[in-house]
């Protein structure tokens, strides 16, 4: 049975994330992801808050960075909200983006390199273990915790380039694919399963999460209308493989990234097309929403994440996922 | 203002959808640095514990919606048919 995780951003203040997370489980969520980007609040400190406020969901940062925090801080961050629910956490770890990187100075050094390395000195302090580790990109000369860490923290791997995602079927315990469409997942799938081949598992021993941008109201105009922005700047971040796989003008893309250079919101958001729309998010009333997300568990995903902005009201759409999406998968 | 007098004159029946609106004008305000955080909590505690109907849950949500979003709140009061109490709002508010 396909679980249901939400991603919240921080750009809001704590006590809207909590709300919205308490909502979350009280509807039949099984998974809270909240990001970690350095402009908006603390990851760790807002998820601490979503531990004390919470009692069965699952939660981790949806994801960090290995450049931005040294994978031995954010062991001890999230050994440490172990202690404060143990059982309910997990890591979510990626790449970062490489222009949230080059703004505050940091280099996005051998992706796969980091994200394998930084899983690997994850896992073993994680246990308790003393880690000496030399890497490619990081080193350790006997790294350990002076408390006891609880261990058996599942990782997740986020990902959306081919060999990331080979790496995260390898390495993870979850995947978390940042795509909407049934193609890019179908696609996203199949790097998994080849990763998952390579490390002798099986498919169905890793959750593998469709991250996506969803946006629900019983009003198709105000969905669309609410998913416009989150849309305009995943086209502008696309490589041209991508936008063409669905068709899309890379010109026309090319135009709204100027545009949102130029902070030129209205032209930017103005350039997005219904095309775009469907490519890039999950959006409409719930019953479109439903069969959109029945096309990606096709695709053997068993996690469906509605990431932002989840709808044109937030509250109202994690009412509308609880009442009428969820309960249509649990039968 | 008295936001405990001003909930109990509250009907019970009007409670659920007071505190709806209450919820979403907060939720929905840009102004969420006037919210300070001991009222947050308070609030936060009657979710996790689904008492956001009771008296004192009312209150705080209130008094959270007062302080950031005066003319909503009045409104909110306003859509309940609860005329008294919105005016009462508008009158505390311009006092301020």
């Amino acid at each position: 049975m396909v679980r249901f995780g939400i991603e919240l951003v921080p750009s809001e203040p704590y006590w809207k994330i909590i709300y919205y997370a308490i909502q979350a489980e009280r509807g039949g969520f099984s998974n809270l992801w909240i990001t970690d980007h350095f402009n908006d609040r603390n990851v760790y400190v807002t998820l601490t808050a979503a531990a004390i406020y919470t009692s069965r969901i699952t939660f981790g940062p949806g994801v960090t960075n290995p450049y931005m925090v040294n994978p031995v801080f954010t062991a001890q961050a999230v050994a440490t909200l172990n202690e404060l629910a143990p059982g309910r956490v997990v890591l979510g770890m990626g790449a970062g983006d490489k222009t949230t990187l080059e703004s505050v100075g940091v280099e996005m050094q051998k992706p796969l390199t980091a994200v394998r390395e930084a899983v690997d000195i994850f896992r073993k302090i994680t246990i308790g273990e003393s880690v000496a580790y030399r890497g490619d990109v990081f080193r350790t000369a006997g790294a350990r915790f002076l408390f006891k860490p609880r261990g058996g923290i599942p990782v997740y791997v986020g990902a959306q380039g081919p060999r990331m995602l080979e790496l995260a079927g390898k390495i993870g315990d979850g995947v978390l694919i940042n795509a909407s469409h049934p193609k890019d997942v179908e696609y996203a799938v199949n790097c998994v399963r080849e990763g998952v081949r390579q490390a002798g598992k099986r498919l169905d021993e890793v959750d593998v999460a469709a991250y996506t941008s969803f946006s629900v109201h019983e009003d198709l105009k105000r969905a669309t209308k609410a998913a416009v922005p989150v849309v305009s700047f995943i086209v502008a971040g696309s490589p041209a493989v991508l936008l063409e796989r669905h068709g899309i003008d890379v010109g026309e893309a090319g135009e709204i990234r100027e545009a949102l250079r130029a902070n030129d919101w209205g032209r930017a958001f103005a350039g997005v097309t219904p095309e775009m729309i469907g490519a890039f998010s999950v959006c409409g009333t719930p019953d479109t929403c439903i069969e959109r997300i029945n096309e990606l568990l096709r695709s053997g995903i068993t996690q469906f994440v509605v990431g932002s902005p989840i709808g044109p009201n937030v509250r109202e759409a994690i009412n509308l996922i609880s009442e009428r999406i969820i309960p249509h998968f649990r039968g | 203002m008295d936001y405990r007098k001003l909930i109990e004159l509250v009907s019970v029946a009007k409670r659920e959808a007071l505190s709806n609106k209450l919820i979403d004008v907060i939720l929905l305000s840009k102004n969420d640095e006037k919210m300070p955080s001991s009222l947050a909590n308070t609030i936060l505690r009657h979710w996790q514990s689904d008492t956001l109907m009771s008296e004192s849950a009312l209150s705080a949500l209130l008094e959270a919606a007062v302080l950031l979003e005066p003319d909503k709140t009045a409104s909110a009061f306003m859509e309940l048919e609860l005329t008294d109490s919105a005016q009462q709002i508008r009158e505390a508010v311009s006092k301020t």
